[in-house]
């Protein structure tokens, strides 16, 4: 029984990890018209490889794409850490219009906003500059949303008694919150980093400078109106993926293993 | 906070009133022609291209800085796909760059709305706009008009041919060298050419794409008599004998749910499709798609075929540089454009990006492409640039979506004709 | 009795005025950024996308106040219903396989053992793949001669026209949406599971309930607030998916795959029609806050805060 879930579980995963495969195989194409085969040739891979770099934006490309990523990532853990656990553990004035606002935002279709958020950034002076890529992005929605579904698991008695303790509010959320929904916080520390990883439309209408410019917009290039090489724009997606699935190993000891604090019932 | 939240309220619409205010009574005189005629000033320019039109470009900035040194341009490639969101939002936000490429069809829909500047003759070395008019190919340079103004010059044009694979051709039997020239022919062709399991066709038409949509449906409709607008553009004429018979034809040909990541173009690639009407980009595109394939030897082009006896359609199209018209560098930009503009660099653009500026004379540029520019030059006096309409995005979209819906066998042309007319009386 | 209860009897100081006055300090504080945040960055563009729905705006010159034409347009906007259509279907489509395959990968994968800890980490490799960059893959995955025609083939099914297919087209963003956020859907179920206590389990083992059973009337009670989540940011990822339509069908063949986002950002960005688009976005707003609220009702208790 045992044994034939493991098989059953492994054999699902597999299948997950099967388009993985593919993007190895179709970098390593060497033109549109091998787009089956699941053979895999390194050599082709390798002279990809170099083409891809030999393109002068790509090292930049990833610089930009680390900063606009990271800086999201923290900011958002940071911003909505802090009012997600507000929002879940704190009674202060305003707190239900604040929850109104982020399930609303939720539900806004990003696209309307897409030009009033222009001209906010461009009223705030930040159009070509990074501010005006990650300051929109700072907080999210779905990040609060995030944090206070776990927070409300964080147990009431654990503040209680470090109020008892005489412990200020401030300092019972660096000390007690912080810690127990670390999980949750690192979780979304990825998920922003992969989101602004995966960006293309705000960098692409915000930056006019090509030195700004991150992976997504960058290597955007590579695909004109009719031609583009399959092999090459598969590897582009394949060195892409890299520096998130090195982060998601990174943390996943964290994550996965710390998730389950989140989850405590109280 | 009122005044703010008010202000911000408003949002789009206070700030490009001001921006329309600033525009009406502020700054125009740089818009005219400085007392010395040295162009002056940083430009910023837009565009997007291939990487063989790159380094044409980039050399002709560097040498054009290097003469006018009052002049710093600042050039951004943006993806050709996405180059249309980014202008607009700059347009929106009272931001857009002093020049940029524009697709010629989304003129009349820029310039209604008062985004474009005309054209300045002497900024180009000549005193007015017909002499400008006549350094270029009549019809290419007045498809980038809009009520009597000229907006842009042309870059990139196109006139559509046949391309068929000539071992397709062999392989059913039918002479390499004697493509068909009417679509009668071809639909007779394409019935040979054609699998018992249908994965192998004979034209396949590029599906879902609107500027390629109503660059194929103009062939077949204008070839019958018909348009899919009213000459005056006032209104939908689709649902009409011509364009009942056209979008039957259409559906007709073909296999709808043959797939690619690059639609018909890949098909032809691959050898799917025998058949795909196309332009003279695709004389590059083909061997970088599928490496085994030579023009003369595995695929050929042929003139765009007509109805038998009808007369000849050339569905055609080109890009053009335009000018912002809140651009406070008017003068420099143009002056610049006519520098990318000129004839010798017109022939350098031919030979190493396979690019064609319909300058006057084009048809004798020397090229690589012989017979795609005699076919062209033949086809040229009977160019069509397809309905000109300040909607012409809803339009394309519309007749995609009747021209797809009869393709997928989702609506019967009769239905699919009545339907694109009824969406355009909402959308004209 | 309960320690909180016993904290609150001989601790009064951590309840009364004093502590309200220092929550209320402390989360304004905390708050005040998000406060911030959301009225610059999404309360100001949303009230201007509220204006802009009552107005015919072209992204040029100043909207033009045409009162409630938009929302009557929409009424006789056959493009409009195909869209509300094509996203329901979409969104009933996609969200139902994620809930069912995520618990049901979940909850064996929560249990403790050396090849979970593994299979953990591996099944959210997808969610890592950025789907911009991906999306020509899986153009390629989904053409004739593509991996999934391959698969299908070792099972002696024909190839099918994935993405040319009005019937089939949807399904295949469907798989594609699937592939990208189940495996963080699993990683949040695990994580909800394994903080489940287990005495409950050890108790509903003693009086003989099934696993089934034991999963229906104890488990799923105890996830409701995990569920919640997911079900929320499913549905609404689900409604505002775009990039894998835009990317992979440009909404078609004939339209089958246009759903309502991609409709939205034809008509604001192609036909340059923001008043309609805004309109567009106010019903689906209203759409999906009618879903949330639904949602937060029905799992009741899930969210007790």
């Amino acid at each position: 029984m045992r044994a034939l879930r493991g098989t059953l579980l492994s054999l699902v995963v597999l299948v997950m990890l099967l388009p993985v495969y593919a993007m190895f195989a179709l970098s390593s194409a060497s033109d549109a018209t091998d787009l089956g085969g699941l053979a895999f040739d390194a050599s082709q891979l390798g002279e990809h490889l170099s083409q891809l770099f030999a393109e002068g934006g790509f090292p930049l490309y990833l610089r930009n794409s680390m900063i606009l990523s990271l800086g999201v990532a923290l900011l958002e853990v940071v911003f909505s850490g802090a009012a997600g656990y507000a929002l879940a553990q704190l009674t202060f004035p305003g707190r239900r219009m604040l929850f109104a606002v982020v399930v609303g935002t939720l539900s806004l279709s990003p696209i309307v906003v897409l030009v009033p958020m222009y001209l906010v950034v461009r009223q705030l002076g930040w159009i070509d500059s990074f501010q005006g890529m990650i300051v929109p992005f700072m907080m999210s929605a779905f990040g609060v949303f995030l944090v206070r579904q776990f927070a409300l698991s964080v147990p009431r008695e654990l503040l209680l008694s470090a109020r008892v303790d005489g412990a200020g509010e401030l300092l019972i959320f660096l000390r007690v919150g912080v810690p127990l929904l670390r999980p949750a916080l690192l979780t979304l520390f990825l998920l922003q980093f992969l989101a602004q990883w995966d960006n293309l439309l705000w960098p692409l209408v915000v930056a006019n400078d090509p030195r700004l410019w991150p992976l997504p917009v960058g290597l955007s290039q590579l695909q004109t109106e009719y031609d583009f090489s399959i092999g090459l724009v598969s590897t582009a997606a394949l060195v892409t993926a890299v520096p998130p699935l090195v982060l998601m190993f990174v943390l996943q000891r964290y994550y996965v293993a710390g998730l389950t604090l989140g989850g405590v019932k109280k | 906070m009122t005044m703010m939240t008010r202000r911000r309220l408003l949002g789009a619409a206070a700030l490009t009133t001001t921006a329309g205010l600033l525009a009406g009574c502020g700054s125009e005189p740089e818009a005219t022609v400085p007392a010395d005629g040295v162009p002056r000033g940083k430009l910023s320019v837009w565009l997007h291209q291939t990487k063989a039109y790159d380094a044409v470009f980039t050399s002709l900035l560097h040498s054009y800085l290097q003469e006018f040194g009052g002049v710093d341009v600042t050039p951004l490639y943006v993806p050709v796909d996405k180059l249309d969101a980014k202008l607009l939002t700059a347009f929106a936000g009272d931001a857009p760059p002093d020049l940029f490429k524009i697709g010629g069809w989304t003129v009349a829909g820029h310039a209604r709305k008062g985004r474009l500047a005309p054209v300045i003759p002497k900024a180009m070395g000549v005193s007015d706009e017909k002499a400008l008019v006549a350094t270029y190919d009549q019809s290419a340079v007045s498809s980038l008009s809009y009520q009597g103004k000229l907006y842009g010059v042309p870059i990139d044009y196109t006139i559509c041919c046949l391309y068929y694979r000539r071992d397709r051709f062999a392989e059913a039997g039918l002479d390499p060298d004697k493509p068909p020239t009417t679509w009668e022919e071809v639909a007779e062709y394409s019935k040979r050419l054609t699998s018992a399991d249908g994965r192998k066709v004979g034209l396949q038409w590029i599906l879902g794409n609107p500027q390629w949509t109503v660059m194929q449906l103009l062939a077949l409709v204008r070839g019958k008599g018909g348009g899919i607008l009213s000459a005056d553009a006032g209104t939908a004429t689709l649902a009409t004998d011509a364009g009942i018979e056209a979008l039957r034809y259409y559906g007709g040909l073909g296999n709808a749910k043959l797939s690619n990541p690059l639609s018909g173009f890949g098909l032809f690639a691959t050898g799917e499709a025998a058949m795909v009407v196309s332009g003279l980009f695709a004389m590059d595109l083909f061997p970088a798609l599928n490496k085994k394939l030579v023009f003369g030897r595995s695929f050929d082009i042929a003139p765009l075929p007509r109805w038998d006896g009808g007369r000849p359609v050339a569905p055609a199209y080109t890009w053009g540089w335009a000018v912002a018209e809140q651009s406070r560098l008017q003068y420099t930009a143009w002056h610049f454009i006519d520098y990318l503009q000129r004839a010798d660099v017109a022939a350098r653009q031919l030979m190493d990006a396979s690019l064609l500026t319909p300058v006057k004379g084009w048809e004798k540029l020397p090229s690589t492409d012989t017979k795609a520019m005699e076919i062209m030059a033949a086809a040229a006096p009977h160019a069509d640039f397809g309905p000109q309409t300040p909607v012409w995005q809803e339009m394309a979209k519309s007749l995609t979506d009747a021209a797809d819906a009869v393709a997928f066998g989702k609506k019967t042309a009769e239905q699919a004709a009545a339907d694109f007319d009824q969406a355009m009386r909402r959308a004209l | 009795m309960t320690l909180a209860a016993r904290l609150d009897r001989t601790a009064p100081t951590v309840s009364g005025r004093g502590q309200r006055w220092a929550e209320a300090r402390a989360g304004s504080l905390l708050a005040l950024p998000a406060a911030v945040y959301f009225l610059v960055f999404w309360v100001v563009p949303f009230a201007g996308a509220v204006y802009l729905s009552f107005t015919s705006y072209e992204l040029a010159g100043v909207p033009e106040w045409t009162g409630l034409d938009n929302y009557r347009r929409m009424l006789d906007d056959p493009g409009f219903w195909n869209s509300a259509e094509v996203t329901a279907v979409f969104t009933v489509a996609s969200v139902v396989p994620s809930i069912v395959l995520g618990l049901a990968i979940a909850v064996p994968l929560s249990k403790p053992g050396r090849l979970n800890g593994v299979l953990r980490a591996l099944v959210l490799i997808p969610a890592a793949m950025p789907l911009v960059a991906t999306s020509t893959v899986w153009s390629a995955i989904f053409a004739d001669h593509g991996l999934a025609n391959t698969l299908i083939g070792l099972v002696g099914i024909e190839p099918k026209p994935w993405l040319t297919d009005e019937g089939l087209a949807l399904w295949a963003l469907v798989v594609m949406t699937t592939w990208k956020h189940l495996g963080l859907f699993v990683i949040i179920l695990t994580a909800g599971l394994q903080g489940l206590p287990s005495e409950v389990f050890e108790a509903a083992a003693l009086d003989g309930a099934g696993p089934l059973r034991a999963f229906a009337r104890i488990t799923l009670p105890l996830l409701r607030r995990t569920l919640l989540f997911v079900l929320v940011i499913a549905v609404i990822g689900a409604m505002q998916s775009f990039v894998p339509a835009f990317l992979l069908t440009k909404g078609g063949p004939a339209g089958a795959t246009e759903v309502l986002p991609l409709y939205l950002w034809a008509t604001g960005f192609g036909f340059e029609r923001m008043g309609y688009a805004s309109a567009i976005a106010m019903v689906l707003l209203v759409a999906m806050l009618a879903l949330s609220l639904l949602q937060f009702g029905v799992l009741k208790g899930g969210d007790d805060g």
